[in-house]
């Protein structure tokens, strides 16, 4: 009967027992948050690749780009809507993905592939003091920490590695690269041994609409 | 007026309709002035306006057209109704502005354009966005002043550094505009929204008339942007912006025209040179300080003409959801020390300009505005009038953009 039980029971929590959870805290060499840093998991097995016809939206509004970071799967299309009603010129010299894009009002051009994981480094030949990110990788693994510098996974138990990467982070990229087995509940903390970058978000200020004219 | 239209009418057909942006604003207005006449109809006065009623304030369109990666055109025309000239253009110009990963990059631009000085006029077709009457300073250099010429251009954008601080270094190399200075000589500052057709000529009033045949032969109007000397004007000028909070610009222009080259027309070089220093704080979310100040000095002739003259103004500009208004203080000066006694070259003014706007929807905005002056200018005497004036405008705009 005991025996009855504890296979109902298994079978019950079946499903969760196959999801791992993991919770990354990113604080600064100062101990605080960072906002936006991009965590994610890759693995020596095969991972889930993405659907076909997969987009995503790297809009411009108010004469910056927003979001500020986009984290696509390798293989995804992004879509540049212009939110604006004037005209803008994206642009990336970025290894991973170097294009050009004219936006105008009111014409909406084809998205383009990222199919090269790595970051892509966004201007507007227009606006100079416009800056954004395309962050490309190669899993479906990957998450955004948020205000409080906390991002969560619920994924398949297994071998991993998790790693940290962001515009501002100076340390050495192999130090946030770490190799996890994810079975149940695990939680990690980046702390960061190097300051950030300036982050500038003054730019990113809404002032009124004459601000930044040429 | 006709020699251009063929060339403009060539251009609008031949843009391509993807990648050229066209548009445009009409501006109506309704005038109650103190029935003064201005430099126009050759008075004495300094506003645009000597009779009440209806006008077209503003009609222009601006063509924006994409040619090829870094390379624009823009062209800007607009109609008058008043002036010698109703239609032409007021610029028309080449940018080539190429993408680069460098931390230094290079532009440049080419065809008739305004150099980058001011801080007042950032809506579209040099218009400011604040009050509708502009301040003396780029009331005069939208009537005077135009680079027909080529502008080089080093610039780093301070966000691609991770600095707050972007800067931009500019020279440009110029022919035209050797009459530049005329105006401010004879007439003195003025204050208006109407800016000069590349082909046009304005009038002023007929100074030192009762005292001077030599004077007399000396047309009455200037067409401001002449070649006259084959000579080459330059100007440069720096910008530096803290984020976008706040941006300086200094500029020297110096026309570079020889002061004893005359034309047939009796059009003489005015040698022209000034400094313009502008400043704009976006003091918070809802107010901004814009603040300019010029100086410098014209000279005509072996001396028969010299003037000092400067010029500032300090404008505060308050946006509250549909609303925007801006109060704008002004004072000018020109001071005459030249061998021609009997032409008094001295003018002293201040001026207050309110202005109301209110944003209706995307397309009209409808705004009021009040100028009120008071300006001593002592040639006016050699027209038998006094020399000082104070004068008032009031304005009633209704505004559509597309």
């Amino acid at each position: 009967m005991t025996y009855r039980i504890c296979l109902t029971l298994l079978a019950l929590f079946c499903p969760l027992s196959n999801a791992a959870q993991l919770d990354v805290s990113v604080v600064d060499d100062q101990g605080s948050p960072v906002k936006g840093a991009v965590v994610y998991l890759t693995s020596s097995s095969p991972l889930p690749a993405v659907k076909p016809g997969t987009m995503a939206d790297m809009d411009q509004v108010k004469k910056q780009f927003k979001p500020h970071i986009l984290v696509v799967q390798k293989g995804t299309q992004v879509r540049f809507p212009n939110s604006d009603s004037i005209q803008h010129h994206v642009y990336s010299f970025s290894p991973a993905k170097p294009f050009e894009l004219q936006l105008y009002k009111d014409h909406h051009p084809d998205p383009l592939m990222f199919d090269q994981q790595g970051q892509v480094e966004l201007g507007c030949n227009v606006h100079d003091w416009m800056l954004g990110y395309i962050m490309v990788v190669d899993t479906p693994y990957f998450a955004q920490a948020n205000a409080q510098g906390l991002a969560t996974f619920d994924v398949p138990p297994g071998r991993y590695t998790l790693h940290l990467r962001h515009p501002r982070i100076q340390d050495d990229p192999k130090s946030l690269d770490l190799p996890l087995l994810l079975d149940d509940h695990t939680a990690h903390t980046f702390s960061l041994q190097e300051p950030l970058l300036p982050g500038l978000d003054e730019f990113e200020e809404q002032t009124d609409e004459f601000s930044g004219y040429e | 007026m006709r020699p251009c239209l063929p060339w403009l009418l060539g251009c609008l057909l031949s843009i391509n309709s993807l990648a050229a942006e066209v548009s445009g604003l009409m501006q109506a207005s309704l005038a109650v002035t103190d029935n003064q006449p201005g430099w126009q109809e050759q008075g004495s006065g300094i506003l645009r306006y000597e009779e009440d009623g209806l006008h077209l304030q503003q009609a222009l369109v601006k063509i924006d057209h994409h040619l090829a990666s870094g390379w624009q055109m823009e062209l800007v025309a607009n109609l008058h109704e008043d002036g010698e000239q109703q239609l032409g253009l007021t610029q028309a110009q080449l940018l080539y502005k190429p993408l680069s990963a460098d931390k230094v990059k290079f532009r440049a631009r080419a065809g008739f354009f305004y150099p980058q000085m001011s801080l007042e006029n950032p809506d579209t077709g040099w218009l400011s966005p604040y009050n509708y009457t502009q301040s003396a300073i780029n009331s005069w250099i939208g009537e005077e002043l135009r680079i027909a010429g080529l502008e080089l251009g080093l610039y780093s954008p301070g966000r691609q550094r991770r600095s707050p601080w972007s800067w931009e270094l500019y020279g440009g190399v110029f022919r035209g505009n050797d009459t530049l200075g005329t105006l401010l000589s004879w007439r003195g500052w003025a204050m208006h929204d109407r800016q000069s057709l590349h082909n046009d000529r304005i009038n002023f009033a007929h100074y030192g008339q009762p005292f001077d045949t030599y004077r007399n032969a000396l047309p009455a109007w200037t067409e401001p942007f002449k070649e006259l000397d084959g000579r080459n004007g330059y100007y440069a000028g720096l910008h530096l912006d803290y984020y976008q909070t706040v941006s300086v610009r200094y500029y020297f222009y110096d026309n570079n025209a020889d002061p004893l080259a005359v034309n047939e027309q009796r059009l003489y070089g005015w040698d022209t040179r000034f400094h313009s220093l502008a400043a704009s704080w976006q003091l918070n979310e809802r107010n901004r300080l814009i603040s300019q100040w010029v100086t410098g000095d014209t000279l005509m002739g072996d001396n028969k003409v010299y003037v000092e003259f400067d010029a500032w103004f300090v404008l505060l500009s308050h946006a509250v959801e549909k609303h925007r208004f801006s109060a704008r203080f002004d004072r000018f000066r020109t001071r005459g020390d030249d061998v021609w006694p009997w032409d008094q070259n001295h003018q002293d003014g201040d001026a207050i300009t309110l202005t109301w706007r209110y944003q209706w929807d995307e397309s009209w905005q409808f705004g009021l505005e009040q100028h009120i002056n008071s300006n001593r200018a002592l040639n006016r005497a050699t027209l038998g009038e006094a020399p000082d004036r104070d004068r008032q405008q009031t304005l009633a705009l209704a505004q559509y953009r597309w």
